[in-house]
């Protein structure tokens, strides 16, 4: 074999070895989609698609299955989480490009990166033991007591706080995701030129007017795509909410109400699942879970690409 | 060895009394003393690093947003001394514009862009808006290139066409005094020209101060010309002295193209 041909196969190897392990991802996920749909066939076959969606039955006993309950709570929850993590994010995102002291910025930097790093059982642990009963002990009767004699909204706070419950469960979260959407969102803001921020300055605007007339247009579309991919994270997390939501099988009107998610659902009930139904349910709950964070992912992707092109 | 003239009092409008500027241990603006006259061009020339626009951006206090800023001596404007500590620096600025080397259009439409500086002054009637913001456009001849696009991104101008935005923009809120520094090095010729000719008709209303990399651009433009070297001005007169007679071998070196 010339020096030639050897070249021209290690390349081929090369370039096989590569694509195999590229292969590899995508044969990962379409073999996790095909099973997921496979185990749930009984079940999709049973109960449909709109059905299961919209049944808020929950029954083993009787085999009457559905996902609005565990959907609802996934949903509410998530949507909490956001409305508490975003503005706290955008916040401390500002704080850290704008106005922070360049000795903090450092420190400031870890301490997010660390909140990142933590163990989601941490979470978990220290919601149930230390934030639920601050919670069901003093921060729900005092929302009960304010927000809770407002016509309407107060409905949301009715019933027995016990900290163990839907607020609970979404604060957790929100402390969660913070530390993604706030170092997106600070990586966005450092993104804005310093020039066109100068030139706000420049006739006139102060810090305030600059952050929001410039810096926040500018990076609205890189924050969005942030949010959704820290949405993405609070859609699927399990372990923190399964300490502190409850895990009961109702639409709960109040956010003071246990509630039970997709993925405490099945973190908790497959070793229970004693029917093929049960089991083939709980597969079709997380063939749901897997769709819905695939389409927010692809569609953070895509914000963020058609950010990238403008 | 340094050579400049003092303007007539009646027509100075800013007067720079040992100047100095320092970032941190740099001292980067040494000892500048120097007038610039009302209704006027004043070009800063010299070679890249010789703090020019380290100058240019005292006038402003653009220096402030940035730590370890220090400036010593005085620039006075009309009596005041925009260095003083109780100066309202969003106040001045508001006063001095700026128009940066590339432009800097905000993320909003055109409209908004100009009228963004007008809102900030407190501005907040819609006649009179859309009145100051024509004008404004007119003022920098692009009115007629940007009439039917208003409302479209300010993103989607040619460079030169956003250059035009930025100054009128400037103009807008009615300084006495815009700040240019290199405004036409990110463009090509005809823009640059358009943008030469603009300046040189604004000295009517407001007093300019530019900074400028190209000669023959601050002996087209300007009435007083400063030359300056490692942060010192070197020479200070009128523009056709300086560019034809000047006193400093190192002024002549440097418009011979000799260094830089």
């Amino acid at each position: 074999m010339s020096n030639q041909n050897v070249t021209d196969y290690k390349d081929k190897l090369f370039r096989v070895v590569t694509f195999g392990a590229a292969l590899v991802v995508l044969v990962v996920i379409v073999g996790i989609f095909a099973s997921l749909v496979e185990q749930s066939l009984p079940a999709i076959r049973k109960f449909g698609f709109f059905r299961f969606l919209t049944t808020p039955t929950w029954d083993p006993v009787h085999e009457v299955f559905g996902a609005a309950s565990s959907l609802y709570g996934t949903i509410v929850t998530t949507v909490l989480a956001m409305i508490i993590a975003i503005p706290v994010s955008i916040g401390i995102a500002i704080f850290m490009t704008e106005l922070c002291p360049n000795f903090l910025k450092g420190a400031m930097g870890t301490a997010i990166e660390l909140l990142a790093a933590i163990p989601s059982i941490i979470y978990g642990m220290w919601g149930l033991f230390t934030l639920a009963p601050i919670m069901g002990n003093t921060v729900e009767p005092f929302l009960q007591h304010t927000i809770g004699k407002v016509p309407y909204l107060g409905s949301l706070f009715s019933g027995t706080p016990l900290g163990i419950d839907i607020l609970t469960a979404s604060t957790v979260l929100s402390i969660m995701i913070i530390p993604f959407m706030a170092s997106i969102a600070r990586d966005t803001f450092t993104l804005t030129p310093q020039v066109l921020r100068e030139s706000a300055y420049g006739i006139g605007a102060t810090r305030w007017e600059v952050i929001r007339n410039v810096v926040l247009p500018y990076s609205k579309g890189g924050v969005f795509g942030g949010m959704v991919i820290a949405m993405g994270r609070a859609l699927g997390e399990t372990m923190a909410v399964a300490f502190v939501l409850g895990n009961k099988h109702q639409i709960a009107h109040s956010l003071l109400d246990a509630s039970a998610t997709i993925t405490v659902t099945l973190a908790n009930e497959f070793t229970e699942a004693d029917s093929n139904m049960y089991m083939a349910s709980l597969f079709y709950l997380a063939l749901i879970l897997f769709v819905m964070s695939f389409l927010t992912l692809a569609a953070a992707k895509f914000i963020l690409k058609e950010r990238a092109k403008s | 060895m340094n050579k400049q003239i003092e303007l007539e009092k009646g027509r100075v409008l800013i007067r720079v009394q040992n100047l100095s500027f320092s970032y941190g241990s740099v001292r980067a603006v040494k000892n500048i003393s120097m007038d610039v006259a009302k209704n006027s061009v004043t070009a800063l020339i010299g070679p890249s690093g010789c703090g020019k626009t380290t100058f240019l951006r005292c006038f402003n206090r653009m220096h402030d947003l940035y730590p370890g800023n220090r400036y010593e001596g005085e620039i006075l404007m009309e009596g005041r001394n925009l260095l003083g500590k109780d100066v309202d620096i969003t106040e001045l600025r508001a006063g001095i514009g700026m128009v940066f080397q590339k432009p800097t259009p905000f993320p909003m439409s055109v409209f908004d862009n100009i009228a963004y500086g007008l809102k900030l002054k407190g501005i907040r009637n819609r006649t009179e808006l859309s009145h100051r913001v024509e004008a404004a456009l007119k003022h920098a001849a692009l009115w007629d290139e940007v009439k039917d696009r208003l409302k479209s991104g300010a993103s989607g101008l040619s460079g030169g066409q956003q250059q035009r935005l930025v100054i009128a923009r400037a103009l807008a809120v009615e300084p006495k005094v815009i700040l240019f520094d290199e405004p036409t090095s990110a463009l090509d010729p005809i823009s640059t020209s358009k943008i030469e000719e603009l300046i040189f008709r604004l000295k009517e209303e407001i007093t300019v101060i530019i900074v400028t990399h190209n000669m023959q651009q601050a002996a087209r433009i300007s009435d007083y010309t400063a030359f300056m070297y490692v942060g010192e001005l070197i020479e200070f007169n009128e523009t056709d002295v300086i560019f034809t007679n000047p006193d400093v071998k190192l002024t002549e070196e440097y418009i011979t193209g000799r260094f830089g």
